[in-house]
């Protein structure tokens, strides 16, 4: 059976991983040109520009090195600076407990920290990043379904009970409470339509998860 | 204008991301930013508050394999054990009797404060005394032995007693006070199989490489549920079985978990593994399978300058008599599955033999030892890389204590019976009591005994009681334990040591990767109750007596210890070893034919070094008991007395190599195949098969009582674990069908089991997992003390305060086998032939 005719009731656990994964990865760093070749070759483009921007395949059809190039300083526009920019870190947009936000390593930071910590997962030596980054949230999530898809494979209910509890409270305590409105941002503020359909997807796709979460 | 991504769209990018990365194309990268992974180990958090829980690094002591591991500390309470993430031998890897070493700390039986025997002994009253009083009381004991001049009626026999422990109470607290009467209790583990090593290789103890290995032939070895370095050899043997692809043959006379894990399990009656083992040797002599080059360092004949073709000849010859089908008649293996088997070991080539107690523990165990030693090395699988290999271990420096240590005596009571044993080089332990009673090499008057069990580890256990309660054979007796146990039961002074995971050790368990790796055990939290580290107390006595150690507690000592060796030293010593556990050289390589390494000319040229032609052996006399170099040229290397301790080198030819090392034993340099020791003592030089008289002519319902371990259990210490024996409670004897249907006997039967000793009542399990003939009943059980857990019976002074004690689920408790087991060595090492003891069953 083709997997696309499958009848789609329900996104899997493997699935998800796979999204949360690519989402991590893209707003990691700049996209490099080799993602950007894996992103063309995989037939990804197609799927957001059908509910994206009929545009963005065009965009990607120029010349595969200028355009790394006019991501890259997209990237550093839209998250790094100089200058007004959109901070990819949860402390700057979400209120934790009526506690301080608006800032870098703020409550929230350590509350994420402490969330994944508590999970038996760590950051990698390698990254030097500040832990609530939208990045370590995504790649927190994908290793969490991972693990649940793993639990289904061997049919252990107790451990999908556990990772998907965790995935829920973290949805709820967490991404759910800032990734929607810091997309919106970026929506509004991108300037390349690769970064605003990938605002949008990322968008739509925490609501969903939201909604398909708290529906178990 | 845009529309919202639905479900569907999530799908096919899920779909589409899964597709390209199950062909290898798309996201290469594996969608991994790299910012977060379950960690390996080495953290771990509370799943109430949340909070990070105190790590700290230590070391197992369930078991010898003593495993590097780490725990977690909450509020103040050990919660969790685990392996140690960083450790190259254990890989992050303990086993279920490690985890369930909290059971130990915690176990609601644990004996808490020093007790005093107030009624008869063995009587079960006594009084809880002060350390003061308790140390007070023993020290002018020993203080007056020693002052009489007999230090030596002062035994002190321990079971387990390893690595700074060691040390500090045996080589600097034993050896100021002056005794040398102490006794292990290596006779009852594998005795045989040390003491062939030592006749053969030199050192006692081997590694199996089953990470380069190619193939691997097991006599009696259990090492998926038992080894002696069990976790970090049997997920090195389980990697080399299901990634490798490595075949394992497994020779046992029952269907063990290694057995059922083997590519092959090839059943063997009791005690004949050497008559196969011999055969196979002839197999592979015969089709010219043996490795030429190895050959060099063989002694196969007397004289050490035969020729390769003579060394083959003589080898032949003696084989001869060796054939398959000779061998098939005494163990039951049909005559072409040893020469199929033989074959394919001898052409793996590397290949690894391994060997233990199914094999060894037997009379007559080492000679079987010896052969699978001679098997290992005609085909060149000695210290190679995915051989059998000469163990590799840390080399700690420690302080040595008082200079003048006063010259130790010793009460000839832990080698056997005078003459009746040829090498009891690790000791005829089980025999201890038995030559007490005998006090024809004199008698203890103080008998103190640590983490061992006389009563209930021995064979012959109403014999052990009968003697440890008789005050005329035995006057005062000490024992130091965590545990009241069938042993403690009979003391007149009970010392309560903590568990182990209270104290503080450095530790020397051998690497499986040829590579030395330092670690030490210290406290996750403090001795509960007035329990008091052992090797602190005899820091104590030591001082009492007028002879301080130089150091004041096992804390001192192994801190000591770190900023004296070298590597561990510069790695930040004491407290690098706290915060970490665990060390090794990161740049050394695995170590493997060591014996091929050169010589120093200058080593050969110094003072009192000589050469004992006949054996090629270069030795350094001063080291020996030799008063003069005329007379240790006279007496030549192999007959005077520690001979060995001088040992410098081997002379093959023109050149000299290290060679194979002696310890314990005048052997030479080479690896003796050939043994002039064996044959001093009127024993065949060459390995032979010697049958055992006693399994001729068996009576219809008489069988061969045999023993084992599972895994969740140590030998005689775990079963007030709680989680342990939730688990093994019980067990039955094991019987083969077709021997059960003579007997009339079903599984769940009431038997008889009856030996020349005595008798004892369990239930039958009838099963094709063990061969006809033989019974097999598991150690453990059966205990008539050691705490509610273990045995339904509350230790003296104990608390209630487990919650768990309500919820025990069992009340069965098995049946000791040791009961019926006669106390029998081995008459060239002293093992305990655990494996021999002819019985009756009949329906009870």
């Amino acid at each position: 059976m083709n997997l696309m005719e499958k009848t789609i009731d329900k996104i899997d656990a493997e699935q998800r991983s796979v999204i949360y994964g690519l989402l991590s990865e893209v707003y990691m760093n700049e996209v490099s040109r080799d993602l950007l070749e894996q992103i063309k070759a995989s037939g990804l483009l197609e799927i957001i520009s059908e509910s994206g921007s009929k545009e963005l395949n065009l965009h990607f059809q120029g010349d595969i090195n200028e355009l790394t190039e006019e991501l890259a300083c997209e990237y550093s526009r839209l998250f790094i600076g100089p200058g007004k920019h959109i901070s990819p870190h949860e402390s700057v947009h979400h209120q934790l407990d009526g506690g301080d936000w608006g800032k870098l390593w703020g409550e929230s930071t350590v509350a994420v920290q402490n969330f994944i910590k508590s999970t038996g997962m760590t950051y990698l030596d390698d990254f030097k990043g500040i832990p609530d980054h939208i990045s370590v949230e995504f790649e927190f999530m994908k290793q969490l379904t991972l693990q649940e898809e793993e639990a289904r494979k061997t049919q252990e209910t107790e451990k999908i009970n556990y990772y998907l509890s965790i995935e829920k409270r973290f949805l709820i305590e967490h991404i759910g409470c800032w990734v929607p409105g810091f997309c919106k941002k970026i929506i509004e503020s991108s300037e390349l339509l690769f970064y605003r359909d990938l605002a949008l997807l990322t968008k739509s796709f925490i609501e969903f998860e939201l909604k398909a979460i708290t529906n178990e | 204008m845009t529309k919202d991504f639905n479900r569907r769209d999530f799908f096919r990018l899920g779909a589409v991301g899964a597709a390209a990365l199950a062909i290898g194309k798309g996201f290469e990268s594996k969608t991994l930013a790299g910012t977060v992974d379950f960690v390996k180990g080495g953290k771990d958090f509370s799943p109430k508050t949340g909070k990070e829980r105190e790590m700290i690094a230590s070391a197992c002591w369930s078991c010898v394999t003593r495993d590097s591991m780490v725990g977690y500390v909450e509020d103040g309470r050990l919660v969790k054990l685990e392996g140690q993430p960083n450790s190259i031998r254990g890989r992050g890897k303990i086993c279920s009797k490690g985890a369930a070493g909290i059971n130990q700390l915690y176990d609601p039986d644990r004996i808490l404060y020093p007790m005093k025997r107030v009624g008869k002994r063995g009587e079960g009253k006594w009084k809880r005394i002060s350390w003061d009083d308790a140390l007070t009381d023993l020290s002018g004991r020993l203080k007056k032995l020693r002052d009489d001049g007999h230090p030596e009626k002062f035994m002190f026999h321990y079971g387990r007693m390893k690595g700074s422990s060691s040390k500090i109470v045996k080589s600097v607290f034993l050896a100021n006070y002056g005794t040398k009467t102490i006794g292990n209790h290596t006779s009852i583990c594998e005795g045989a199989k040390w003491t062939a090593q030592e006749l053969t290789w030199g050192k006692h103890y081997d590694n199996w490489d089953f990470d380069n290995t190619k193939y691997v032939l097991n006599f009696g070895s259990n090492c998926l549920e038992a080894h002696t370095n069990s976790i970090p050899a049997m997920q090195r043997l389980s990697s080399a079985i299901v990634d490798r692809k490595v075949k394992l043959v497994t020779f046992d006379v029952r269907i063990s978990n290694t057995a059922a894990k083997s590519t092959e399990w090839v059943p063997i009656k009791p005690g004949t593994d050497n008559a196969v083992v011999l055969a196979m040797c002839n197999v592979v002599v015969e089709a010219g399978l043996y490795d030429k080059d190895f050959f060099k360092y063989l002694k196969i004949t007397k004289n050490i300058d035969a020729s390769f073709d003579e060394k083959i000849s003589t080898l032949k010859e003696h084989l001869a008599q060796y054939t398959p089908a000779w061998a098939e008649k005494i163990s039951g293996v049909p005559a072409a599955k040893i020469k199929t088997i033989a074959l394919e070991f001898a052409k793996a080539k590397p290949a690894c033999l391994i060997s233990y107690r199914g094999a060894v523990a037997h009379e007559y165990g080492a000679e079987t030892e010896r052969s699978v030693q001679m098997l290992a090395a005609i085909t060149g699988n000695i210290d190679n890389p995915g051989g059998r290999c000469l163990a590799v271990g840390p080399k700690w420096k420690y302080p040595k204590g008082p200079k003048n240590k006063p010259k130790a005596k010793a009460l000839k009571v832990a080698h056997g019976f005078k003459g009746e044993i040829a090498y009891p080089s690790h000791g005829a332990n089980h025999q201890v009591l038995k030559v007490i009673k005998d006090g024809k090499a004199g008698r203890p008057e103080i008998y103190m005994w640590y983490c061992y069990t006389p009563v209930y580890a021995n064979g012959e256990c109403q014999e052990n009681i009968d003697i440890l309660k008789d005050e005329s054979l035995i006057p005062f007796s000490v024992c130091v334990n965590a545990y009241y146990d069938e042993s403690a039961a009979l003391a007149d002074l009970i010392l309560p040591n903590p568990s182990y995971l209270e104290w503080w050790d450095w530790e020397d368990m051998v690497s499986p990767d040829q590579i030395a790796e330092f670690y030490i055990r210290q406290p996750f939290v403090k001795p509960l109750g007035e329990s008091r580290d052992f090797k602190d107390v005899v820091c104590e006595l030591g001082e009492r007596m007028g002879f301080p150690l130089g150091f004041s507690s096992a804390e001192e000592f192994v801190k000591l210890s770190c900023e004296k060796t070298p590597g561990v030293k510069e790695a930040g010593g004491f407290e690098y070893m706290k915060k970490h556990g665990v060390w090794h050289d990161s740049k050394a390589k695995p170590r493997f034919y060591s014996y091929k390494k050169a010589v120093k000319d200058g080593d050969l040229k110094k003072d009192g070094v000589i050469l004992d032609e006949s054996i090629g052996t270069y030795w350094n006399w001063h080291k020996s008991k030799a008063k003069t170099e005329a007379e240790a040229m006279e007496k030549g290397y192999t007959k005077t007395k520690n001979a060995y301790k001088g040992y410098v080198a081997l002379k093959i030819g023109d050149e000299v190599f290290k060679g194979f090392k002696p310890d314990k034993l005048n052997k030479s340099g080479f690896f003796e195949i050939y043994s002039d020791l064996l044959e001093l003592k009127g024993l065949s030089p060459l390995p032979r098969f010697y049958p055992n008289k006693e399994h001729e002519n068996l009576k219809p319902n008489e069988l061969i009582l045999t023993t084992y371990k599972v895994a969740v259990h140590i030998h005689s210490r775990s079963t007030n674990c709680k989680w342990l024996t939730e688990i093994y409670h019980d067990n039955p004897a094991q019987i083969n069908s077709a021997t059960a249907a003579q007997l009339g006997i079903k599984t769940g039967d009431k038997i008889k089991v009856k030996s020349s000793i005595g008798e004892i009542i369990t239930k039958a399990n009838v099963t094709e997992g063990v061969v006809t003939g033989a019974i097999a009943i598991s150690h453990h059980l059966g205990h008539w003390e050691y705490g509610r857990y273990a045995s339904g019976k509350k230790a003296p002074l104990a608390g209630d305060n487990d919650p768990d004690l309500k919820l025990k689920t069992w009340d069965t408790y098995g049946v000791h086998p040791n009961w019926i087991i006669p106390n029998k060595p081995d008459p060239i090492s002293g093992q305990q032939a655990w494996m021999d003891t002819v019985v009756s069953v009949t329906k009870a």
